[in-house]
């Protein structure tokens, strides 16, 4: 009997718990199973086939399925009209620079083009046996419709996927599998079907990341993207802020660029794309979604929201006091009611809607940790206000009692979940970066499994939304640039929460997978009592160059807890900033280090009985001043830099366990506030976002 | 207020939807680096945000410049996008004229019912003013080249003479005094800074800052950059370079934009911050006079004003006019036998400069804040342009002008 916080995401897809992961020792889906399922086994196997394939998703998706499908041998179909524009050759130089030209032929080999009128499908079809139809042709229903009719009466068999992103299932007849932007990087799909299909845990088998949403308009990303871009537009209206303008102000205080993802996207068809979602909505749900005047006009000129180049800004558009009040409640207002909607119809699990934003909307904060963090009394403050602004928007679609209350472990845990089987606990961090709202959470799922009388514990990514883990959100040490006190509140007050993984537990386990363990995140996961990883996993320290001074403790937990031989590995890596494939650091780093089976396993045997773990030092050390072997750089700044760690290093394993906490806090926090971190990628990005 | 003449009875100026750059002497600014139609258009959709006016109920835009820009054929429609919301209309240009012409323009567009609110945007840049080459089969040269600003001001075609000239001789005809015209120039640079230290001015003009092409800042444009304070002293020991006519007599080159509303009663009631205050057009008028005798111009304009309207100096709360030469003064005040003292309260071209196209512009929205300020009356605007040739109107601002 498993207990949990809230539901697992994963468990949206049908594959079951984390700690059912641990528990059986094994995955619960290999890609190579469902491939066989969707495409048919090894031999026979059909085709996938995406129609529109010149197309800006079509073709970052006929790139992204060609990575993934090329070991399995399932032949790509790209179809489109004889005069598209040639999509797919774009691609070409960003999968080369990704994969190596040897590899990307090898992986355009796999893919075949072919040409149809929009009503007959090619001859030569056939004998591929399409398996799989991924639609990607315009968002203009009836031409869908007749697309999967054309289909369905030469291949009665084929599993279609709409990659619309407005129309429901219930309107098209197909499933859906709306990818995300860009569409050959992103792994996000969001998909509407009455259960998890094959197809839908292929993706995830796949490392691509399916979240499933509800059959209602325009999905949840869409909402929200097309909502911020809405509200965004209607502020310029009220303001006359030109969109540019707007754009910074929006990335300030929320995160994302509406009006340039669109430029970057391609205004022409980004425009329609949005106008069409807003459209849809506003016909269900009234006029908070009718979009506004200027956003009409875009989708019939197809201009871009930036000006030219050869009329970049002169006027600097600031606002003036007192305007961020305005400028809230009109961005807002309408996020917040269109959240309602969203909530009211439950159209997805709280962390998908919530990551949704972040990963795919450029939200530095999800939309529902906004919420959360504004607090339900100040939210419906500011729809009341809004609907001063818009009366009209007030008349539909407003669920105010979806925000009301914001408690409940659905609210409470949108990054951090935990389980456990009565004897262990599981962690699962489902964001890739940790922030104080994972800090806060992690606290409150360590809260939970003690309260449960929960003694051993596995600290992990979810298995789905986190594909690997990139170390502290840097956008939280802005304050700390400019006030000292503020980085060591940082600096201690995430330690203490990593030291509460050692010391609350009577055994911790770190695991670690996907591609990457780096930073703070590593820092975290350093503090179990035992550590382990997949093999390509790798892991580093880059914080040199960034340049910041790990503040999680780096600077002396990991020496505690090595051979006095291997303290030179660890400062060679905080100082050099590489990164290493955990396999490598096996021993001094990570206490094991295999294949993802093994390492679950181990994982699971480590948490499960006592075994011999690394003795943390608790009495002061004396790390040599010579103790790093990386050639001098020549850069100045990036030598001052690793000065900085390395003295951090030595000063705080020279004193107790205890003291070091705030020796290497009170390090960190001083080199925030210096130039060299200002001048740096933090105080650069700072400069960027923040000073608009 | 006993005149009804109303020239525009369909047309009013909304109270507040007014806004000018600060005008910076030519090449001290960033503006002297940038399209400054494009920084007009962005810069009026910004002052109009800061007076709570949409660009979109924006329905028409007469503009007025009259130095050369870049995208210049596209006219309004392009200034307008420049704001984010383009619309129709027309540019037109009559030299230091522009400014109030446009908003005579503006006005006849609004009175006749093709434009519920007109937008009125007057700019000008005289630094690095573009030069013109002028295929001429007249000129033994065949061809001319033109620098825009200097050699038109140093040379009128009709009579071979400069503007500096044409004060001379105004100044020899009317047997202007020296000494007052130094008195005269005291007394607008005092009446200048004393509206700025006494906030007079904060309604009109709008600091801008000017970004670059990274779109980093280059410059902040927040004040009448080059513009001091002069003694006495210095302007009695200033060289002549014509009779009456010093540097400090004298205007400078600038650059800058200004922009006003103008509006059906209805629309100005909506757009206005003060909607009950109504400023009504009363009446308008142009006159020529002699060849070279420019600073006369603008005094006899008014004289004729006044008398087809029925009205006297005396009628008017606010009198400010467009002064390049500080003998204007001299001889308006001569000519009309009023007291100089009494024009150009908050300040005047030749104190802040003269970037033509918007200039008059900023004398017609300083003059309405400063009659609203004093409760309302009529305003007389007036002032001279290239061709020997004064303009003037009188606007009429409600008793209710008074807060």
């Amino acid at each position: 009997m498993i207990k949990q916080m809230r539901e697992d995401t994963l468990q949206t897809l049908g594959l079951g718990t984390v700690l059912e992961i641990f528990k059986s020792g094994k995955l619960p889906a290999n890609a190579s199973e469902y491939v066989d399922k969707v495409f048919g086994k090894e031999g026979e196997r059909g085709a996938l086939v995406i129609s529109g394939a010149n197309g800006i998703v079509g073709a970052g998706k006929m790139m992204q399925f060609g990575v993934r499908l090329k070991e399995f041998g399932v032949p790509i179909i790209g179809l489109d009209f004889p005069g598209a524009a040639d999509g797919l050759a774009q691609q070409y130089d960003g999968l080369a620079a990704s994969f190596g030209v040897a590899e990307s032929n090898e992986i355009m080999s796999s893919i075949t083009r072919m040409n149809y009128d929009g009503k007959t499908l090619p001859p030569a079809l056939k004998k591929y046996n399409p398996k799989f139809l991924l639609e990607a042709i315009p968002e203009i229903l009836e031409i869908k419709k007749s697309h999967y009719e054309v289909f369905r009466k030469e291949f009665p068999g084929i599993e279609i996927r709409s990659v619309t992103s407005g129309f429901p299932e219930s309107e098209l007849g197909v499933g859906i599998a709306h990818p995300a932007f860009p569409h050959q990087i992103n792994k996000v799909w969001e998909t509407v079907e009455e259960s998890p299909s094959d197809i839908t845990k292929m993706l995830w088998a796949l490392g691509m990341i399916p979240m499933p949403v509800s059959d209602d308009w325009s999905f949840v990303l869409d909402v929200l993207f097309c909502g911020v871009t809405l509200a965004a537009s209607r502020y310029h209206e009220a303001t006359n802020m030109p969109y540019w303008k707007i754009d910074k102000y929006v990335r300030k205080y929320f995160g994302p660029n509406p009006f340039r993802a669109h430029d970057v996207i391609g205004a022409k068809g980004a425009n329609f794309l949005t106008w069409s979602c807003l459209a849809h909505l506003s016909k269900n749900y009234g006029e908070v979604y009718e979009p506004s005047s200027v956003l009409t006009e875009r989708k019939d000129s197809g201009q871009n929201w930036y000006p030219l180049n050869h009329l970049r800004p002169i006027v600097n558009q600031k606002m003036g006091n007192g305007d961020e009040k305005l400028f809230e409640t009109w961005i807002l207002g309408p996020l917040i009611q269109m959240t309602s909607l969203i909530l009211h119809e439950k159209r997805s699990h709280f962390t998908h809607i919530n990551m949704l934003g972040e990963i795919c909307a450029q939200f530095r904060s999800g939309v529902l940790a906004q919420i959360r963090k504004l607090g339900s009394e100040k939210c419906l403050q500011i729809v009341e206000d809004y609907h001063k602004l818009h009366p009209e928007a007030a008349e539909n679609a407003w669920y105010p009692e979806t925000i009301e209350s914001l408690t409940g472990n659905d609210w409470n845990q949108l990054y951090v979940n935990a389980e456990h089987d009565g004897e262990i606990g599981v962690i699962t961090i489902a964001r890739e970066s940790y922030n104080w709202d994972v800090n806060d959470e992690l606290n409150r799922a360590i809260d939970w499994l003690k309260s449960e009388n929960i003694k051993r514990v596995i600290l992990t990514s979810d298995f789905h939304l986190t594909t690997q883990l990139v170390g502290a959100e840097t956008s939280d040490f802005y304050p700390a640039l400019y006030d000292k006190e503020e980085g060591k509140r940082i600096s201690m007050e995430w330690s203490k929460t990593a030291r509460r993984l050692h010391n609350e537990f009577e055994s911790s386990v770190g695991f670690m997978r996907g591609k990457r363990c780096l930073g703070g995140m590593l820092e975290l996961f350093l503090h179990c009592h035992y550590v382990v990883a997949t093999n390509d996993l790798q892991v580093g320290a880059p914080e040199v160059n960034l340049p910041v001074v790990p503040g999680m403790e780096m600077c002396h937990w990991t020496f505690r807890k090595a051979k006095v031989e291997d303290w030179s590995k660890i400062a060679n890596m905080m100082i050099s900033g590489k990164f290493i494939k955990a396999q490598k650091t096996c021993g001094w780093l990570v206490d094991f280090a295999g294949s993802e089976e093994d390492a679950i396993k181990a994982a699971w045997s480590m948490a499960s009985g006592p075994q011999q773990r690394r003795e943390l030092k608790s009495s002061g050390m004396s790390i040599p001043k010579d103790i790093v072997s990386v050639t001098a750089s020549g850069n100045k700044s990036l030598e001052q830099s690793r000065q900085a760690i390395l003295n951090t290093i030595i000063d705080s394993c020279a004193s107790s366990l205890s003291d070091a906490l705030e020796i290497q806090s009170r390090h960190s926090a001083e080199f925030m506030t210096s130039k060299l971190c200002k001048d740096g990628v933090i105080g650069q990005d700072y400069s960027k976002t923040m000073n608009v | 207020m006993t005149n009804d003449k109303n020239m525009f009875p369909g047309a009013v100026i909304p109270y507040g939807t007014w806004g000018s750059s600060f005008f910076p002497t030519w090449q001290t600014s960033a503006l002297a680096e940038v399209n400054i139609g494009q920084f007009a258009g962005e810069a009026m959709s910004y002052i109009m945000g800061k007076r709570n006016v949409r660009q979109s109920e924006i329905d028409y835009l007469v503009s007025g410049s009259t130095i050369p820009w870049h995208w210049k054929f596209w006219g309004s429609p392009f200034l307008s996008s420049t704001g984010g919301h383009r619309i129709g209309g027309h540019h037109l240009e009559q030299a230091c004229a522009t400014g109030l012409q446009a908003i005579i323009h503006a006005g006849s567009e609004v009175n006749m019912g093709s434009s519920d609110v007109c937008g009125v945007l007057t700019f000008d840049r005289t630094s690095d003013s573009p030069v013109g080459v002028f295929p001429e089969r007249r000129t033994y040269e065949r061809t001319q080249v033109l620098a825009d600003v200097w050699d038109n001001f140093g040379f009128d075609p009709a009579t071979g003479n400069s503007m500096i000239a044409s004060a001379g001789n105004a100044a020899r005809k009317h047997k202007i005094d020296r000494r007052e015209v130094d008195d005269i120039s005291y007394l607008r640079h005092k009446q200048y800074f004393d509206s700025l230290e006494s906030g007079a001015l904060d309604n009109v003009l709008v600091p801008l800052e000017v970004l670059g092409v990274q779109g980093k800042p280059i410059g902040k444009v927040e004040s009448d950059i080059g513009t001091k304070a002069i003694s006495l002293e210095t302007l009695r020991a200033q060289r002549e370079l014509d009779s009456c006519v010093t540097s400090g007599t004298q205007t400078h080159a600038a650059d800058g934009m200004a922009t006003i509303l103008v509006a059906t009663p209805e629309k100005a009631k909506e757009l206005s911050s003060r909607p009950e205050i109504l400023i009504q057009f009363v009446g308008k008028t142009e006159y020529r006079t002699s060849p070279s005798m420019m600073p006369e111009a603008p005094a006899l304009t008014v004289e004729k004003l006044l008398k087809r309207m029925s009205l006297g100096l005396s009628d008017m709360v606010v009198i400010k006019n467009h002064n390049p030469f500080a003998v204007n003064d001299a001889i308006f005040g001569k000519l009309l036998n009023f007291d100089w003292a009494k024009l150009n309260n908050t300040g005047c071209p030749l104190v802040w400069g003269h970037p033509q196209g918007p200039t008059l512009t900023r004398v017609t929205i300083e003059a309405l804040e400063e009659a609203v300020s004093l409760g309302g009356g009529y305003v007389l605007v007036f002032g001279c342009a290239a061709g020997d040739v004064g303009i003037a109107t009188i606007f009429k601002v409600s008793d209710g002008g008074l807060k």
